[in-house]
């Protein structure tokens, strides 16, 4: 018997994958975004606000990442964008292998945003890199403050943090001085919005936080 | 239970490790896992268990060894043990998210004839 050192990244075909996903992103100067909850918090309606308020102003399109259904498709296709359904039909996360090929469907070229709505999971969906620039997660207020800490990984790895259903705090026990302090122990330099779709409240300022993030990268590409 | 998508990578590459070897049966795969993922090791030892039979890893053991989490300290340059709660350097009490280990998921070693 003998013993042979592999040290390989167990991760490393989805991360090469994950890199020729960015090389075709970057390559059209597209800001990539990767939005992922656990499931009924609001991805898709907070998309739908999105898109209805930015449509006019850039061309955004969507991957939709659910186990079964085209349901989500359906809804951002009536907000008349391009988009992509994946059915996982199981698994309980995006790989990037998942994402090439939707690439591969969508006509990129003159595409400024790409959302790509992960399946609903509160935990898995953070271990796989798909490509993109940012990391959003999105925590609702009827599912608790307690989240954060009960599931790190996912709320570590997002570079930004959407309090959504603002509208329904007052009917919870929902506690933001203490959400706000794990976030900040968790991952201290995460951007933090909060949301009610109901509302139409806190759409204007993720709206222009996206732009400032796509503009950025449209610059630095250049460079 | 992304862990049996893990382990589905795991057995590619050791098989793919152990042909190049000319290997015909792996008797142990050595995991090394950061403690700042989401991976289960009990999750990955039973998906291992089902995933193994009819590949030549059949009836090898799984070996997985934790790898602690440290940052470094972008003030003072000190590394320091953090978890996910705690990410603040003991010297000058500043956040770090230069995160130096613990969000390993890579295959160290494997055993075979």
């Amino acid at each position: 018997m003998s013993e042979i050192k592999v040290v390989t990244n167990i991760l490393q075909t989805n991360d090469e994958i994950t890199a020729k996903n960015k090389k075709i992103l970057d390559e059209k100067g597209i800001y990539v975004i990767n939005l992922m909850s656990s499931p009924g918090s609001g991805k898709t309606s907070l998309l739908e606000r999105i898109i209805a308020k930015l449509k006019n102003d850039i061309n955004i399109a969507v991957i939709e990442g659910d186990i079964y259904t085209t349901k989500d498709a359906q809804r951002i296709e009536a907000q008349g964008v391009p988009v992509i359904q994946i059915n996982t039909g199981g698994a309980c996360h995006l790989d990037a292998e998942m994402i090439k090929g939707a690439l591969n469907s969508l006509s990129l070229d003159k595409v400024d945003l790409l959302v790509i709505e992960n399946v609903g999971n509160l935990v898995c969906p953070a271990e796989f890199e798909i490509g993109e620039d940012i990391k959003i997660s999105v925590l609702s207020t009827t599912e608790g403050n307690d989240k954060p800490l009960k599931y790190p990984l996912m709320f570590e790895k997002s570079g930004a943090i959407i309090l959504n259903k603002l509208d329904l705090i007052e009917f919870t026990d929902f506690d933001k001085k203490e959400f706000y302090k794990d976030i900040k122990s968790l991952n201290a330099n995460a951007d933090t919005f909060e949301t009610s779709c109901v509302k139409n409240q806190g759409i204007d300022e993720i709206c222009s936080w996206l732009m400032s993030k796509m503009k950025n990268k449209k610059i630095s590409i250049k460079n | 239970m992304h862990e049996v998508s893990i382990i589905q990578n795991v057995i590619k590459i050791v098989i793919d490790k152990a042909t190049e070897n000319k290997f015909t049966k792996v008797n142990k795969v050595s995991l090394k896992i950061g403690e700042l993922s989401a991976v289960m090791p009990e999750s990955l030892n039973f998906a291992f268990k089902s995933c193994i039979m009819d590949t030549m890893l059949e009836g090898s053991t799984l070996e997985i060894e934790k790898v602690k989490a440290v940052a470094e300290c972008s003030d003072c340059t000190q590394e320091f043990p953090i978890d996910h709660f705690n990410k603040l350097c003991p010297c000058c009490n500043k956040f770090s998210s230069s995160i130096i280990s613990g969000y390993e998921l890579y295959i160290n070693t494997i055993e075979g004839d």
